[in-house]
């Protein structure tokens, strides 16, 4: 039985293809983002009080591997753990490809 | 009352303390450039972070949190394990005083 090269490659593709982002679909998904992370200045009160980093602008890659760390207990604010969890990898992505993009737009 | 006195000044050495040097931070920031950049704002791989502009009190809580291990990265525990709290607050310092691309949309 002969296996064809291109029909091998492409079995082997979906392993590494990585979850692309869609902004456009990100503004369905950024209620739970807006009320911290789109105000100017905002602080958490609970646990401790510091101001919310600011996301926009950021890189799409390190905002999708923060809410991993979220997500898998990484990193500790319980909001952003909740929030995290409640989120697919897909809304990860798009989540970051709105954020991420909009620092691009604003250059 | 002198009691009193004594633990109002010592409140405000405390935060006195706690405050950071931009000028020290840049000095301390080499080993971070590597990775974030030298102003913090382009970083060299896809995953990391930008820091520059971002707020001095996160960025602070971010190296605190890695410090401790609240927060787990191998990279970053590394890398701050040895510091000390006042190295802390001067790289916090310098990196939310650089210019850069983050800032806030709804």
């Amino acid at each position: 039985m002969r296996i064809s090269p291109v029909l091998l490659l492409l079995a082997c593709l979906p392993v590494h293809a990585q979850t692309v982002g869609n902004a456009e679909a990100a503004k369905g998904k950024n209620s739970m983002c807006i009320g911290c992370h789109g105000i100017p200045m905002y602080k958490t009160a609970f646990p401790e009080v510091y101001s919310v980093p600011m996301i926009a602008g950021q890189a799409p890659d390190y905002i999708v591997k923060s809410l991993q760390a979220y997500r898998a207990g990484d990193r500790s604010h319980p909001s952003m753990q909740g929030i995290a969890k409640s989120l697919s990898d897909q809304d990860m992505a798009d989540l970051a490809a709105y954020y991420g993009g909009a620092g691009k737009a604003a250059k | 009352m002198t009691r009193f006195l004594v633990v109002v000044l010592a409140c405000f050495s405390a935060q006195a303390f706690a405050a950071g040097d931009a000028d020290s931070g840049k000095l301390k920031s080499q080993a971070c450039a590597a990775c974030h950049g030298p102003d913090g704002n382009s970083p060299t791989g896809p995953d990391f972070p930008r820091l520059a502009g971002q707020h001095y009190d996160y960025l602070l809580k971010a190296l605190r949190d890695y410090r401790s291990g609240a927060r787990r990265n191998p990279i970053m525990g590394a890398q701050v394990g040895s510091l000390g709290s006042q190295d802390l607050a001067d790289l916090a310092a310098f990196y939310s005083r650089q210019k850069g691309s983050l800032h806030v949309v709804r």
